[in-house]
């Protein structure tokens, strides 16, 4: 989508500007961010702001590098994405089930989707403290929150993506004489590829927010309980940086995502 | 394809699921099969709906969330439309902005909250700040998006027309991308109901849904959160029914879709 | 009565930057046109009719040479020449009355003149009926008619037309073509048609221009002498149809596909000058 976008949107633009012009793409990114740093440093050196409320660049520079270096980062880093993972496999893998069956049989759709629908609307973070009443709040409460967060997105899209399957398409195979099973191995599951994938792309998001929630109200360890610990102790400086940490996942997760895409959709028009 | 099934068999196989789940909740709870504690009968689940909305004014409450709600997503999305407008429009906003957006975009929603807290306090306007945050990105995104995206054929007619800028803003960016937009605004109505449960949850814990699901687990009182997710799940799929209508109201000049 | 050229096109050559090099498009083509003349370009497809059209209509003005329209060269848009796309372009979240309207956005007229003009065109395409109604709500046809109106709404005194009818059924197309002749006859203004039917062309045109492609030039212009309102099927203009066939035949056919450009660059050289003199 975005791939799309940038294309067209690129192609209508006027001759570039002269001042932007003689700066690359790049360095003219770096403008606001370098702008914001240095509001932030003068800020925090003249004392605007109390160090609580805004800690000074320097300072969290340092502890980032302090907790880099003693490796707690990355220990919280690799305990929310085995969190991630674990949960969004069974979630996905779930959704992808539900949403295939209630694609290819009418009557399983009329079963559960209603079910389904009611217990999508449900936003996440409201079956957190049901569940920790049901199964405590350790490690199993985490997984179900974060494959409940990557199951509704997987299902849904997976269901529309193969309603949405062109007739033609599945006519060609009647005139081909496939069976059921040619039928959705070389049509069916092809053509809903993208919407697949798009339940993926939600799916993964979904996941990595219910993380950082589940986290924030009952965790001792991890990214999200990295926040919830530095903001009781007013430690900003550790908030920033677990917030760091947490963006710089979900843009890792997000290229990932992409070049998978571009890989699998390589037959799709303009995203080659 | 097969013959449409009827209505009713559809109603009737759709109500299934929930009529046995109940039976058999029912069942499990007045056997003793199932801790009444972990799974308490409906009666109890009932009574403690009418001791919550009618005694304890949780409708009052729950008018509370959703004005705090409403506040914060008119805010984003007000705020979201005008800024991708802005990024879409303009070459130098864009080059200024969008990766710097980009970037920041990644951090997961609920993080923010630690930091909200910081700069904005526990109270109301960390609320609102944090419930117009959620609805701003997902809005900014789509309307970019659709912006980016506005036919270039179309564009063109308004070149023959001899278009002034605001008229090519006015008359095919804003209307051409109006279906990203209404996607956008949908999401941020669900983002939004999200992060005001999650406000509700984490900053200071008061009135409001999300006060009475705490409570509840806090008081170990199963009925009481079923009775708080229960309505979690209500408002949510009010505010989905909501985005449908204003969406096809916005979208009425398109062919209808087969749904 | 010799007239003045209304549209006048010198020695007009387009180049476009493709991978590797660049595509000549339209080479040194010169044509005037009259005014009131009512023209059309055929050619196969690559000629460079539409690529003429446009720099007619000013909607690209990156060309050597000079298009001047009523004194005044071409450089932009203009609401005096209006413009018929193929795909009627008409904006899907209007109703057919506010599409017509767009044309007016910049016009400077007062609002009730707006709206009795938008009132007169819907009436001159017969879509009265359909003011209220949305773009999909139509047939191609109808769609199409929309265009035209918002081509003309301004009462530009030329109306560019690149192929309107070619993704028409074939009898909306005919119906249209009498329409639009009857039209021309009405509101008297100067009438550009690109199209790749012959029939359409001859049945249409006062002169039928031939391009030629690779590099597109003007091959051949054949004066329609026939009197209006012409009939589809009279021997007359079957003859002209036939001469614009063969010409068009020599040029494309197997070169199309098999002659190498610069072969065909030669076969193209013998293509007639225009005929300036408007007896």
């Amino acid at each position: 989508m975005a791939v799309i976008s940038e294309f067209f949107g690129h192609a209508r633009l006027r001759p570039r500007k002269r001042l932007l012009g003689r700066l690359g793409t790049g360095a003219t990114a770096l403008v606001l961010p370098v702008a914001i740093l240095t509001l932030w440093w003068v800020a925090s050196d003249r004392g605007w702001l109390p160090q609580q409320i805004l800690p000074a660049p320097a300072y969290v520079y340092e502890m980032a590098r302090d907790m880099i270096a003693s490796g707690e980062i990355l220990y919280h880093t690799g305990v929310s994405l085995r969190r991630v993972i674990i949960g969004f496999a069974i979630g996905a893998a779930l959704g992808l089930s539900l949403g295939i069956a209630m694609g290819l049989s009418e009557v399983v759709e009329d079963y559960a989707k209603p079910l389904f629908l009611a217990f999508a609307q449900i936003p996440t973070l409201g079956w957190i403290p049901l569940l920790m009443l049901l199964v405590g709040i350790d490690e199993t409460l985490k997984i179900i929150i974060i494959a409940k967060g990557a199951f509704v997105p997987m299902a849904m899209n997976t269901f529309t993506g193969i309603r949405n399957v062109s007739p033609r398409y599945i006519e060609v195979g009647h005139a081909l004489r496939f069976s059921r099973w040619q039928q959705l191995r070389l049509i069916i599951l092809p053509a809903a590829i993208p919407s697949i994938f798009t339940g993926i792309r939600y799916g993964l998001t979904h996941s990595w927010t219910s993380l950082v929630g589940v986290e924030l109200l009952a965790s001792s360890e991890g990214l999200g309980y990295l926040l919830v610990w530095g903001r009781q102790m007013f430690w900003l400086d550790t908030v920033i940086i677990a917030m760091i940490a947490i963006g710089i996942v979900g843009f890792v997760m997000d290229k990932g995502l992409n070049s998978t895409e571009h890989l699998i959709q390589r037959w799709k028009k303009g995203e080659a | 394809m097969a013959a449409a099934t009827s209505q009713a068999v559809r109603f009737r196989r759709g109500i299934t699921l929930p009529i046995f789940l109940l039976i058999a909740w029912e069942v499990s709870s007045r056997s003793g099969l199932a801790d009444p504690r972990f799974l308490p009968s409906l009666e109890n689940v009932a009574l403690t709906a009418k001791r919550e909305l009618i005694d304890n004014n949780l409708f009052g409450d729950l008018a509370y969330s959703l004005m705090r709600n409403l506040a914060g997503f008119l805010i984003g999305s007000a705020l979201g439309v005008g800024f991708a407008t802005l990024l879409a429009l303009s070459r130098i906003a864009d080059r200024l902005v969008m990766p710097t957006f980009n970037a920041v975009k990644q951090i997961s929603l609920l993080a923010w909250i630690p930091l909200i807290s910081v700069w904005f306090g526990f109270g109301e306007q960390a609320k609102i700040v944090f419930v117009a945050l959620a609805a701003f990105i997902p809005i900014v995104l789509n309307t970019y998006d659709g912006m980016r995206a506005a036919p270039a054929d179309l564009l063109e007619v308004g070149r023959a027309l001899k278009f002034r800028p605001h008229q090519r803003a006015l008359r095919i960016y804003i209307p051409s991308a109006m279906p990203a937009i209404a996607t956008g605004v949908h999401l941020g109505l669900i983002y939004s109901w999200l992060a005001t449960v999650g406000a509700e949850y984490f900053l200071a814990v008061g009135p409001g849904i999300g006060g009475l699901v705490i409570a509840g687990r806090e008081r170990f009182d199963m009925a009481m959160v079923m009775v708080g997710v229960f309505i979690l799940g209500l408002v949510g799929f009010s505010l989905n029914r909501l985005a449908y209508s204003l969406e096809a109201y916005l979208l009425r000049w398109r062919p209808r879709q087969v749904r | 009565m010799t007239k003045v050229p209304h549209i006048q096109i010198e020695n007009v050559t387009r180049k476009f930057q493709v991978s590797g090099g660049s595509l000549v498009a339209l080479d040194n083509v010169t044509l005037d046109i009259a005014e009131g003349e009512f023209v059309t370009i055929v050619g196969a497809s690559g000629c460079g009719k539409s690529t003429l059209l446009r720099l007619g209509a000013g909607l690209d003005t990156n060309h050597e040479g000079s298009v001047i329209h009523a004194g005044v060269p071409v450089d932009g848009p203009s609401l005096d020449r209006g413009m018929v796309f193929q795909e009627p372009r008409l904006f899907p979240w209007l109703t057919v009355e506010r599409n017509i309207a767009l044309g007016l956005e910049n016009s400077g007229l007062p609002k009730s003149e707006k709206k009795q003009l938008v009132a007169q065109h819907l009436e001159l395409v017969g879509l009265t009926a359909f003011a209220k109604a949305y773009p999909h709500q139509l047939s191609g046809g109808m769609a199409q008619r929309a265009g035209i109106a918002r081509g003309l709404v301004n009462r530009p005194d030329v109306l560019f037309l690149d192929e309107p009818f070619g993704a028409l059924d074939a009898i909306t197309k005919t119906r249209l073509q009498d329409e639009l002749q009857e039209i021309w006859a009405k509101e008297r203004i100067t009438m550009v048609l690109v199209t790749h039917d012959v029939d359409e062309a001859v049945y249409l045109g006062d002169r039928v221009v031939i391009m030629s492609p690779r590099p597109g030039r003007i091959r051949e212009i054949v004066e329609v002498n026939l009197p209006r309102p012409r009939v589809r099927t009279a021997a007359t203009l079957l003859q002209v149809r036939n001469r614009v066939l063969n010409s068009l035949n020599e040029t494309t056919g197997a070169i199309d596909r098999e002659r190498p450009a610069a072969v065909f660059e030669e076969s193209a050289t013998v293509s007639k000058q225009p005929i300036t003199a408007f007896a």
